[in-house]
C-alpha cells in the first residue's frame, strides 16, 4: 500500500533498569516487537497504562531514541540509514507536542522567539517572514500575535500547549506525534486544545499519532487505536469497531473500567485483578494472562503473536474468535430527552458567542 | 425534609488568603448525612482542595486563613475548635486520604508499623493488638498476602497498593466521616476501578460518610449519593446525582458537560467553554462565570445566590433553566 506514512517494523527497546558492580545488569524490554503502520492523514492513537512503553513506541518513531533491533521507514526509508541532512529534512516533517507545557518551553525565551526557533534552526524565510509565520501560528493556535513578547509564566497552562502545538507545526510538518498533549490539562481547557488539534489536522492535512490514556479522548479524536500492554500491542484496529466490539480481553477489561459520567452507569466491574506485572521479568506465554479471566493452559506458555482477525482487525490472542467480549455500551451514557435539548440550547448559545478568544465556532445543526 | 441532625454541616465557608480581597472559597455550605458520600466537582482553582484541607484544620501555618463560617460534626465546629481538639478528632473520627500515595507515606518505615501508629495516637492497645488490627485492616482494603505485606516499606509496593495502604490506615480507628481528595487520580484506570469498588464496599460495610475530592465527572457518577459542583471558589450547583446528571442546570455544569468526550463517539466537535477560569488577584464582581457564559446578562452582575429549584436541588443562575431564559431573552441587556 502506498498511504503509509511511517512504519515501525519488528521495533525493540530495551533499558538497563539496574547495574550492579557484580552480575548482569536488569534489563526492561520497553518496547518488544511492535510492527505498526500509521497511514498518511489518519489520526492514530497509542493506548495503555503507565509502564506500557507507549511513550517510548512515541520516541522511537520519532527518532528522538534509537530502536535496539528493528526500523522505522518514513516514505520509504529507514530512518537509521539517513544522512545528517536528510535527518534534517525528517526534523522538519516530523514533530513532537510533549506532555507538560511547563518543562517544555524554555522559561528565558519570549513566546515569539520560542515558536520562531524551528524556523531559525531550519533556515526558513528571512526575518519578517518569520515574524508574520509566527503571528498566523498564534492566530491558528487561538492565541494573539501580541502574545510574541511575553514569556511563558504568563500564561496558563492551557495556553502554553497552545504555544507548544505551534512551535511543533512552524516548520509545516506533515506528521506530528503528540505525547499526552492534552492530560495535563483541565477537562474544559482540554476540550478547546482537542478542537485546535482537529481543526489544524483537517486544515493542514496532517497525520497524527497521539498517546494518551484517556479513552474517551482517544475515542473522540482517533481513526484507529493501537492498544499496548508491556510493551507489546495486542489490539489494533479501527476506532469505533474497537470500542463497540474489542476483540482482546485486556481492551475488555481497559474499557470496562472507564467511569462513565451519567447515571445508572454504575456497574460492578471488577473485571481484572492486581497490578500489571514487572517489565523487567514478564510472565511466559501471552503477557496479559496473570490478569485476564479468560486465561487458559496454552496461554501460559505459548506467546501470541499480534495476527490479523479480520479487515482492519489485528489482536494478539490465541482465544479472540471464540471470545465474545463486552464494548461500550452507549446507551448507558444516555441522557434525558429533557436534558438533551438543554445541551442543545447550551450549544447553540455558546456557538452565537462573539469575542470569545478561543477558536471558530462551527454550529452543530440543531433546532 | 428530615429532622435528623446531619453529621456534617457546613455553613457559609469562607477561605482567603491572608490581607487579600477575593475569598478563594465563598460561602460554600453543605450538609451530610451518616454513611452518604458527597463528591465536590470541579476543575484546578475551584477550592475543592482547600475546602477539604479547612474542615480537616490543616491550613494552620499556611498563608490561608479561614474567614468565616462554621462546620458542625458531632457537635464540635471543625472550624473553631482548638488544635488539641482537632488533634483528637483527625485521624479518629475523621480521616483523610491524599491523591499522592507515595508522599503520605513515610518511605522509611514498614507499613504495619505506619498502621500501627495511627492506632496507637487513638487507642491504648497493648502492641500485639494494635499489630492484629493493623493486619486486619490490610486485609480488608483487599492486600494480597498481607501478612508479609505488614513488614514491607512502601517502595516495594505498587501505586494502587500504596493506596490501599493509605485506606487501611485511614479507616484503622473506624472514623464517621472520610474525607478523600482525588484519591484516584494518580492511579490507571484499571486500578482506579479497582480502588473506587473497595471504596463503595467499605463504605457500605462501615457505614462511614465520604467526601470525595474530584475532577472527573465519570468518578462522580460511580460514588457520589450528593454533588456539589464548584466554580471560582463557589458552589454554582447541588444535588443528588440524578438531579446533577439528568437535570443539569447551570451554565457550568452544562459547559464541563459538553466538554467531556463521550465514548460513543457520537459527537463531531466538543462543545467548549470559551476562556479561562479567573485568577485568584482578579476576581470579577457578582457571578464569577459570566464572562465564559453564554447566557450572561446586565443581571450577572449581581451575585447569584443557591436557588433552591425544587427538591432540593440547588442552583446559582438568575437564569436556570436556561431553556426558559434563551426563549424569552430577548429584552434582557446582554452583558
Amino acid at each position: 500500500m502506498t498511504d503509509i506514512i511511517l512504519s515501525a517494523q519488528g521495533l525493540v527497546r530495551r533499558f538497563t533498569a539496574r547495574k550492579p558492580l557484580f552480575g548482569t545488569p536488569s534489563v526492561v524490554q520497553a518496547v518488544s516487537d511492535v510492527t505498526l503502520d500509521v497511514r498518511r492523514g489518519e489520526t492514530l492513537a497509542i493506548v495503555g497504562e503507565s509502564g506500557c512503553g507507549k511513550s517510548t513506541l512515541a520516541r522511537l518513531l520519532t527518532r528522538l531514541l534509537a530502536p535496539s533491533e528493528g526500523a522505522v521507514v518514513y516514505d520509504g526509508r529507514d530512518i537509521a540509514s539517513l544522512s545528517d541532512t536528510e535527518m534534517r529534512t525528517l526534523r522538519r516533517d516530523m514533530q513532537f507536542i510533549f506532555q507538560d507545557p511547563f518543562s517544555s518551553l524554555n522559561p528565558r525565551m519570549t513566546v515569539g522567539a520560542l515558536i520562531e526557533e524551528p524556523l531559525r534552526i531550519h533556515r526558513m524565510g528571512s526575518a519578517p517572514e518569520r515574524r508574520a509565520k509566527v503571528a498566523d501560528l498564534l492566530r491558528k493556535v487561538g492565541l494573539r500575535p501580541e502574545h510574541a513578547d511575553r514569556f511563558p509564566h504568563e500564561f496558563s497552562g492551557g495556553q502554553r500547549q497552545r504555544i507548544g502545538i505551534a512551535r511543533a507545526l512552524a516548520t509545516g510538518p506533515r506528521i506530528v506525534v503528540g505525547d499526552e498533549p492534552v492530560s495535563a490539562l483541565d477537562v474544559s481547557i482540554q476540550a478547546q486544545v482537542v478542537n485546535i488539534l482537529e481543526d489544524l489536522k483537517e486544515e493542514l492535512g496532517l497525520t497524527l499519532v497521539i498517546i494518551a490514556h484517556d479513552l474517551a479522548v482517544i475515542r473522540h479524536i482517533s481513526d484507529r487505536v493501537a492498544v499496548m500492554y508491556l510493551g507489546e500491542i495486542v489490539e489494533l484496529g479501527d476506532a469505533a469497531a474497537l470500542f463497540e466490539k474489542p476483540a482482546h480481553p485486556y481492551t475488555e477489561t481497559l474499557l470496562s473500567a472507564i467511569p462513565i459520567p451519567a447515571t445508572g452507569a454504575r456497574k460492578a466491574r471488577s473485571l481484572v485483578d492486581g497490578d500489571p506485572p514487572n517489565p523487567i521479568s514478564p510472565p511466559p506465554g501471552c503477557r496479559f494472562h496473570t490478569r485476564c479471566p479468560y486465561a487458559q493452559a496454552r496461554c501460559r506458555s505459548e506467546r501470541p503473536g499480534l495476527r490479523t482477525l479480520a479487515p482492519d482487525r489485528q489482536v494478539a490472542c490465541h482465544f479472540a474468535e471464540d471470545l465474545s467480549l463486552a464494548g461500550v455500551d452507549a446507551t448507558m451514557a444516555a441522557r434525558p430527552a429533557a436534558a438533551e435539548r438543554r445541551f442543545a440550547v447550551y450549544s447553540n448559545a455558546r456557538a452565537n458567542m462573539t469575542g470569545a478568544e478561543t477558536n471558530k465556532t462551527k454550529l452543530p445543526t440543531e433546532e | 425534609m428530615t429532622t435528623a441532625i446531619p453529621l456534617l454541616q457546613v455553613t457559609d465557608l469562607s477561605i482567603r488568603v491572608r490581607g487579600t480581597s477575593a475569598p478563594l472559597v465563598d460561602n460554600v455550605s453543605f450538609t451530610l448525612n451518616a454513611g452518604e458520600t458527597l463528591c465536590i466537582v470541579g476543575e484546578s482553582g475551584c477550592g475543592k482542595s482547600l475546602t477539604a484541607l479547612a474542615l480537616m484544620g490543616l491550613l494552620e501555618g499556611t498563608p490561608l486563613q479561614v474567614e468565616k463560617g462554621s462546620a458542625l460534626f458531632q457537635g464540635v465546629d471543625l472550624l473553631s475548635a482548638k488544635p488539641e481538639t482537632l488533634r483528637g478528632l483527625r485521624g479518629d473520627r475523621v480521616a483523610m486520604i491524599f491523591q499522592e500515595p507515595m508522599t503520605s507515606l513515610n518511605p522509611a518505615l514498614r507499613i504495619g508499623e505506619q498502621i500501627a501508629e495511627a492506632i496507637r495516637e487513638h487507642r491504648d492497645m497493648p502492641r500485639d493488638q494494635v499489630r492484629a488490627r493493623a493486619l486486619e485492616m490490610l486485609k480488608r482494603v483487599r492486600i494480597p498476602a498481607a501478612d508479609k505485606r505488614l513488614d514491607e516499606y512502601p517502595h516495594q509496593l505498587s501505586g494502587g497498593m500504596r493506596q490501599r495502604v493509605m485506606i487501611a490506615m485511614a479507616l484503622a480507628n473506624d472514623p464517621a466521616l472520610l474525607i478523600a481528595d482525588e484519591p484516584t487520580t494518580a492511579l490507571d484506570v484499571t486500578i482506579q476501578a479497582q480502588i473506587l469498588e473497595l471504596m463503595r464496599s467499605l463504605g457500605a460495610e462501615t457505614g462511614a460518610a465520604q467526601i470525595m475530592i474530584t475532577h472527573d465527572l465519570g468518578v462522580v457518577a460511580e460514588m457520589a449519593d450528593k454533588v456539589a459542583v464548584m466554580y471560582a471558589g463557589r458552589i454554582v450547583e447541588a444535588g443528588t446525582t440524578a438531579q446533577i446528571f439528568d437535570d443539569p442546570q447551570h451554565p457550568y455544569t452544562l459547559g464541563l458537560m459538553s466538554s467531556m468526550p463521550s465514548l460513543a463517539g457520537d459527537q463531531e466537535r466538543l462543545v467548549t467553554i470559551p476562556g479561562t477560569v479567573p485568577s485568584p488577584a482578579n476576581m470579577p464582581d457578582g457571578c464569577r462565570f459570566a464572562a465564559r457564559c453564554p447566557f450572561a446578562t446586565g443581571r450577572c452582575k449581581e451575585t447569584p445566590l443557591l436557588q433552591d429549584q425544587g427538591a432540593g436541588h440547588r442552583v446559582a443562575c438568575w437564569h436556570a433553566p436556561v431553556e426558559n431564559f434563551a426563549a424569552n431573552s430577548r429584552d434582557e441587556v446582554p452583558a
